[in-house]
């Protein structure tokens, strides 16, 4: 501490650019806060009275339904990926992060089409299978549906947490409980799911916020949740200032269960040290590689090759009216605006947590957790937040609204907190007598983080930077509400062929999205697999 | 990397001033998101050298954009599919009016807007589609009969969010009151198969599916159903019929899409230019034959494919009321649990 306070002299300045920088971040929740003081409650009434009963139970279930199977689809290949050794291991590992790629909205539109009655599998099924035809001949436009399509392309978070849990808490941990007697499902409940418990708590946090974020495949489903609530103050009643309630309430609900969370991840503070012992490695009778085989295929055949080939499907079938120039140009689009916001994002969030460690500062480290409380706002709520802030005094500027800084300021607004938690656990990671050797050195902390902390984050910002970029891309409400003339992205597009029930037509653009998803995530893949050495029993 | 930092910046600044408009430029905030748009303004950009700018989203949130953008709002056109929405922007002071008569004289007047802000372009009708197999047309009367018990658990629709629909109820609050479409909607939910949900073309589905019998659907969707490329759409198109209720008394709802000039509109005559264009009877045939609507020109017969179904009374009912009566038709959507 001392040794800091010697070598930095414009201390308050840099506190003073932190606090700042929040305040641009948080902006539009003040924005929101102060159009709540001018409400009419009659609107909130009636809502109370008519709706929003409903629309929590909506969405209560709906986030318990997405939460299990998601739990399912990802803890169980994680555990086996962990512990065993398997053909195709390796690309299975792969494959389990990939639905990822495919945005949760169209992996609704896929499947409702997919399933449909005029759908592939039914309108074979008539035709060859009559009997069998009459049994699938359902409605899925279901609440239970949409609740597995979503964990399908949301699991992966459960699977990267945990895999990187399993393989940290390593082998001794349960070698030693296997010899103790106990039996593998016993270790997995007692031993392995305890220690991970901070792990899965923090990807389904990330989850339930992609479920409180989804607007088009819900509104696609009939399924009212508390954001169509927000909406219906918005548009149908006309009604900003209910609607600002709303999102009032439910960002503080987010908070109030993001704040349990930290507390939980505060007391389990584990301290294993990873290790690379090897895992006993029983040869695997016949029932049990088919069981792990079954468990890893259906999340990747559900979650990603049955979509994929339905999408190149309806690519190849489009094919010959494709407009190309059209593709390429919203392809542009999205990759530019995302960079350009995924690189702000970085740029702040690094500047924080080297900020937060080299001055071990209070305010910058409650900043550092206030800035990642955007991602509790759904999407839909940034928008309408920065269009009331941008209309209201004193930061009126029209000329602001609907242009491609807007969007792009946005953009920063809900991923800060993507890009700030790999950094942060990174730069956390390393022991601080290095900056105090650096300075003892006689070290400026310009060079500090230029020659040491870059460096030795390298992979936590490879990995931020790719994980905002993915989350970016795929960003649908936010870029529907405030993207200027003639600017569409991928998703954009995307969305408005679906909705007009033009599947097909939207399907290269989904193919474009999913393809860039893919590349990025393979590189993460390669990242990760590299950061946490996932221990090898060969 | 702090002076790419800064060069990163200057670009946002740069980027975040709209460019102003020249001249040679049309912008549009249209809600209408078919093909044939698409079309129309390729060929008015051939035929006038004028650029069309579009900014395609809900109308809602399009309405939210200009009456905050005020008037700086670089929008000179606003186009939607929902005549009360028409209505509503108006009525918030966010069109001029456009009196141009040239234009009306090729527009039945029953569709034109009695205050002069807004210029229908096609019209809709929202219509009963019912199974071949399982309903007899004399079954069928009017909307008000949806509400008859014979039809329990066989009624599908999307959902109250829809503005079709909520144009639809406008019009039952305008023509039967509010108590007595209360009641109606309260027998009508009690009627469906299920819940509200997904799209028109989707009922349609439902229905060749067997999960119901009728639905309420917009009369080009099922134009659409038929000229699709996948065989089991048209199927699913073929399973039902075309039914116009109330054609013993008012009529069948319609809905008209249409236009407005805003009300600061930067590039007034080339909007004017693009009105008079999509009135036309060229643009207005290039409508009628993809996207299976109505024209609001009498003179422009409509696709074979919609010409099947015969010529029907429309609900004389001003247009306007679809606007006006839409908080009581939502309110009744809520308080009578139409998801």
């Amino acid at each position: 501490m001392e040794i800091v306070q010697k070598y930095i002299t414009n201390r308050r300045k840099l506190i003073f650019s932190t606090v700042f920088l929040s305040l641009f971040v948080i902006l539009p929740i003040l924005a929101l806060v102060f159009s709540v003081v001018k409400i009419d409650t009659s609107n909130f009434q009636y809502l109370w009275d008519n709706l929003l009963f409903e629309y929590s139970l909506d969405t209560i279930y709906l986030i318990t339904i997405t939460s299990i199977f998601s739990l399912l689809f990802g803890i169980l290949p994680a555990w086996y990926m962990s512990t065993n050794e398997f053909k195709f291991k390796n690309i299975y590992d792969i494959f389990l992060y990939l639905p990822l790629a495919i945005p949760a909205y169209i992996m609704a539109f896929t499947y409702s089409d997919v399933l449909s009655y005029t759908g592939p599998i039914q309108s074979f099924s008539r035709k060859y299978f009559p009997d069998f035809a009459d049994l699938i001949n359902q409605d899925y436009l279901q609440i239970e549906v949409l609740g597995i399509i979503m964990a399908l392309s949301l699991y992966p978070y459960i699977y990267t947490a945990c895999r990187l849990s399993f393989s940290l808490i390593g082998a001794n941990y349960i070698n030693l409980s296997r010899s103790l007697g106990m039996s593998r499902l016993k270790t997995f409940f007692k031993i392995v799911i305890p220690l991970s418990r901070v792990a899965i708590f923090s990807g389904l946090f990330l989850i339930i916020m992609e479920v409180l974020n989804e607007y088009g495949a819900v509104k696609y489903f009939g399924v009212n949740t508390f954001t169509s609530g927000i909406f219906r103050s918005w548009y149908s009643m006309q009604d900003v200032e209910t609607a600002s309630l709303l999102a009032v309430l439910l960002f503080f609900i987010v908070v109030f269960f993001f704040s349990i969370e930290r507390y939980l991840n505060s007391r389990y503070k584990f301290n294993y040290t990873p290790n690379t012992k090897k895992f006993k490695n029983e040869p695997l009778s016949f029932k049990n590689r088919f069981i792990i085989h079954l468990v890893c295929l259906i999340p990747i055949i559900l979650g990603f090759l049955i979509p994929v080939l339905f999408i190149i499907n309806n690519v190849i079938y489009e094919f010959s009216r494709i407009d190309f120039i059209k593709v390429f140009n919203l392809t542009t689009n999205t990759v530019i605006i995302s960079l350009i916001a995924t690189l702000i994002i970085l740029v702040i969030a690094v500047y924080f947590q080297f900020l937060k460690r080299i001055l071990k500062n209070r305010t910058i480290t409650f900043f550092n957790e206030v800035i990642s409380l955007t991602y509790a706002l759904p999407g839909a709520v940034i928008g309408l937040s920065l269009i009331l802030l941008f209309t209201s005094y004193p930061f009126e500027n029209e000329l602001l609204i609907g242009s491609f800084g807007i969007l792009v300021y946005a953009y920063v607004i809900r991923y800060m907190a993507v890009g700030i938690s790999p950094l942060k656990s990174s730069f956390d990671k390393h022991p601080s007598s290095y900056d105090d050797t650096a300075f003892n050195l006689g070290m400026g902390p310009t060079k500090l983080f230029r020659s040491i902390h870059l460096p030795i984050n390298k992979s936590a910002i490879a990995i931020a930077f790719l994980i905002t970029f993915v989350d970016i891309i795929k960003e649908l409400p936010i870029t529907l509400i405030l993207r200027p003339f003639n600017f569409d992205t991928l998703a954009v597009q995307t969305y408005e062929y679906a909705i007009e029930e033009m599947i097909p037509k939207s399907s290269i653009y989904s193919l474009a999205i999913v393809m860039l998803g893919t590349i990025l995530l393979i590189f993460l893949k390669k990242i990760v697999n590299k950061e946490i050495d996932v221990p090898k029993s060969k | 990397m702090k002076k790419y930092f800064f060069l990163l910046l200057i670009a946002l600044v740069g980027s975040c001033t709209t460019t102003k408009n020249k001249s040679k430029e049309i912008n549009i905030y249209s809600q209408r998101h078919y093909n044939v748009d698409e079309l129309q303004y390729q060929n008015f950009e051939k035929m006038t050298g004028i650029k069309v700018n579009v900014t395609k989203a809900n109308a809602d949130e399009l309405i939210q954009r200009l009456k905050n953008e005020g008037e700086n709002s670089p929008a000179d056109l606003f186009i939607t599919v929902d005549v009360g929405k028409l209505w509503q922007a108006s009525d918030m002071g966010l069109f001029q009016k456009f009196e141009d008569k040239s234009v009306f004289e090729n527009i039945d007047p029953q569709f034109l807007d009695k205050n002069g802000f807004w210029v229908p372009v096609t019209y809709r009708s929202r219509v009963v589609v019912y199974s071949n197999e399982r309903v007899k047309k004399d079954d069928l009367s009017t909307y008000e009969d949806l509400a008859n018990e014979k039809w329990r658990g066989r009624l599908l629709v999307r959902s109250s969010s829809n503005a079709y629909n909520q144009a639809l109820v406008s019009s039952l609050v305008a023509n039967l009151g509010v108590e007595n479409t209360f009641n109606w909607s309260e027998a009508v939910v009690k009627n469906f198969a299920r819940d509200p949900k997904g799209s028109d073309r989707d009922q349609v589905k439902a229905i060749a599916a067997g999960q119901g019998d009728i639905a309420i659907v917009n009369s080009y969707y099922i134009g659409l159903l038929l000229s699709s490329e996948k065989e089991e759409e048209i199927k699913a198109g073929n399973a039902v019929s075309v039914f116009f209720p109330n054609q013993d008394d008012r009529g069948a709802h319609i809905n008209v899409s249409g236009l407005a000039l805003t009300k600061n509109a930067p590039n007034r005559e080339n909007a004017i230019k693009l009105i008079k264009y999509l009135t036309s009877i060229q643009a207005q045939e290039t409508y009628v034959n993809n996207s299976y609507e109505y024209s609001v020109n009498p003179s422009v017969k409509p696709d074979p494919i919609v010409q099947e179904w015969g010529e029907f009374k429309k609900d004389p009912v001003d247009l306007n009321m679809l606007g006006i009566k839409r908080d009581e038709a939502i309110r009744i959507f809520d308080k009578t649990g139409w998801k």
